[in-house]
């Protein structure tokens, strides 16, 4: 049995540069990519997700 | 690539080509590593059971969800700029053993950015912007609270070309919070985006390296002030950001010492440093893996209690994530971010601040070394050929350029020890992911 858990939402935009430089998110040593979000998607589509 | 994978006997499929998460039983765990040339004893899974997970991997395929083709080139880059790093002092009302800034001097005489130069970066970033809206400053050093009057200058100034030029400008601020006091504290809820708040954790294990130019530790000059700090802060964004090192190796006790502190936006990264009695080793490297665990039980312990909180690493948004164009590029450094020391030289990232081979000119020149510049615009995901195999790495993106460069010699070739903790953040994340959904069922 195989159930999926996520899967990357369609993107009406994408490359648009607005979200913050991962170098300054959390750390500025190991900062990652991939534990952030699209800053636009959270914004525009999910504005009440957490942030922070 | 397909990376199935169990952790604590939940047995996960992540998609590296679509970035899609889905769980599944233990046989068809088996089976799947199986058909991937795994050594897997599959010889008690029953030929209906194997019908089943077929017609399920046929159904995730139809869908583009499995074993989907992943993106190898992508047509990048700009060469606008995006973002500044500046380094608005050079030296440092702390002398932390482990700090890559040689305790805030930078292998250098300890010095402050003048105003005016604060201001011409400020100018720099924006005539190199392009049709970038949105910019981000951050005020780093050694310690940029002691150089406050100049940061509210500076921000005043950027707030004034906001106007004439239609850029928007993100402010972030790293502190040691020693000089945390109830000016900076309003300016900050004011004008900074995010601050990041240094805190090690437990005040034995944050005394034992974060000390005073005295000496002593400075635990308890500071854990007020951040306290007071991220009581005032409302919903913006902040991170209480500590460091482990060989020394704490516990350091899920740090963390969730934070969260017990009030603090619910947390990060806590390895050590980066040639220290030998500091530096995190491969010896270590098992350790920090089951650390890494046993920090997520107590995570998600104090999530079902209704006391989450947020820890940096073990966020992974697989539906709302990043886009392909950051997954490759990544940070950006020495293209589109760049760092500025007190007398206006520009280098890739502050971590590579000083060494004169990443010298890339000066903001009063206004240039940028085209070479220097050229290595770092067309480094990206897809020139680390390391990577190639990796399950991670659209989530990592090959790493951090300056810790690869320190640790290998070379931007393009990761360091393995970064990568085993990478990769074992990943999976728990994708645990975590799983978990919450359960638990929100």
């Amino acid at each position: 049995m195989i159930k999926t858990i996520a899967k990357p939402a369609e993107r009406k935009i994408t490359a648009c540069g607005e979200c913050r430089s991962t170098c300054q998110s959390a750390c500025k040593t190991s900062c990652t990519v991939g534990n952030q979000s699209c800053e636009r998607i959270t914004r525009e589509e999910r504005p009440d997700k957490e942030t922070k | 690539m397909v990376h199935i994978f169990n952790y604590k006997n939940n047995y996960y499929i992540y998609d590296v080509g679509s970035g899609s998460l889905h769980e599944c039983d233990e046989n068809t765990a088996k089976y799947l590593l199986a058909q991937q040339g795994e050594k897997v004893d599959i010889s008690t899974i029953t030929e209906e059971e194997i019908k089943e997970i077929e017609e399920g991997v046929a159904a995730l395929k139809k869908e583009g969800l499995y074993e989907k083709e992943e993106i190898s080139a992508y047509p990048m880059k700009s060469g606008d700029v995006k973002a500044l790093c500046l380094h608005i002092c050079h030296d440092c009302n702390l002398r932390c053993r482990y700090c890559f800034a040689d305790e805030g001097a930078y292998h250098a005489q300890r010095e402050f950015m003048s105003e005016q130069t604060a201001k011409r970066a400020i100018d720099f970033l924006i005539e190199n912007s392009g049709n970038r809206k949105i910019l981000e400053a951050d005020f780093f050093g050694g310690e940029p609270l002691m150089c406050l009057k100049t940061i509210k200058n500076v921000v005043a100034y950027a707030r004034e070309r906001e106007k004439q030029t239609g850029k928007k400008f993100l402010f972030t601020t790293t502190t040691n919070a020693l000089l945390l006091n109830d000016e900076a504290i309003e300016f900050f809820n004011a004008e900074m985006e995010n601050v990041v708040l240094s805190l090690d954790g437990r005040k034995e294990v944050h005394d034992a390296i974060r000390k005073t130019v005295n000496g002593k530790g400075s635990f308890d000059l500071v854990i007020n002030n951040v306290k007071k700090f991220v009581q005032s802060r409302g919903d913006k964004s902040y991170y209480v950001r500590g460091t482990f090192t060989s020394k704490n190796l516990d350091f899920s006790n740090d963390v969730i010492f934070l969260a017990e502190n009030g603090f619910d936006s947390i990060s806590m990264e390895p050590v980066v440093t040639p220290i030998e009695d500091l530096a995190i080793k491969e010896e270590h490297l098992s350790s920090i893996c089951n650390e890494y665990e046993n920090l997520c039980e107590k995570y998600l312990d104090k999530y079902k209690k209704g006391e989450g909180f947020n820890f940096f690493h073990f966020n992974i948004d697989l539906e709302g994530g990043p886009c392909l164009s950051k997954r490759v590029s990544a940070c950006g450094a020495g293209n589109e971010y760049f760092s500025v020391t007190p007398n206006g030289d520009i280098y890739p990232c502050h971590q590579f601040a000083g060494e004169e081979k990443f010298l890339m000119g000066n903001v009063y020149e206004g240039k940028i070394n085209a070479d220097i510049r050229k290595q770092f615009a067309t480094s990206c995901l897809f020139t680390r050929k390391k990577c190639d195999g990796c399950f991670a790495k659209f989530i990592c993106s090959g790493g951090c350029s300056a810790n690869n460069y320190h640790y290998t010699g070379d931007i393009e070739t990761p360091y393995e020890i970064t990568c085993e903790m990478m990769k074992k953040r990943a999976e728990i994340a994708m645990h975590i992911l799983a978990e919450k959904k359960r638990i929100k069922k």
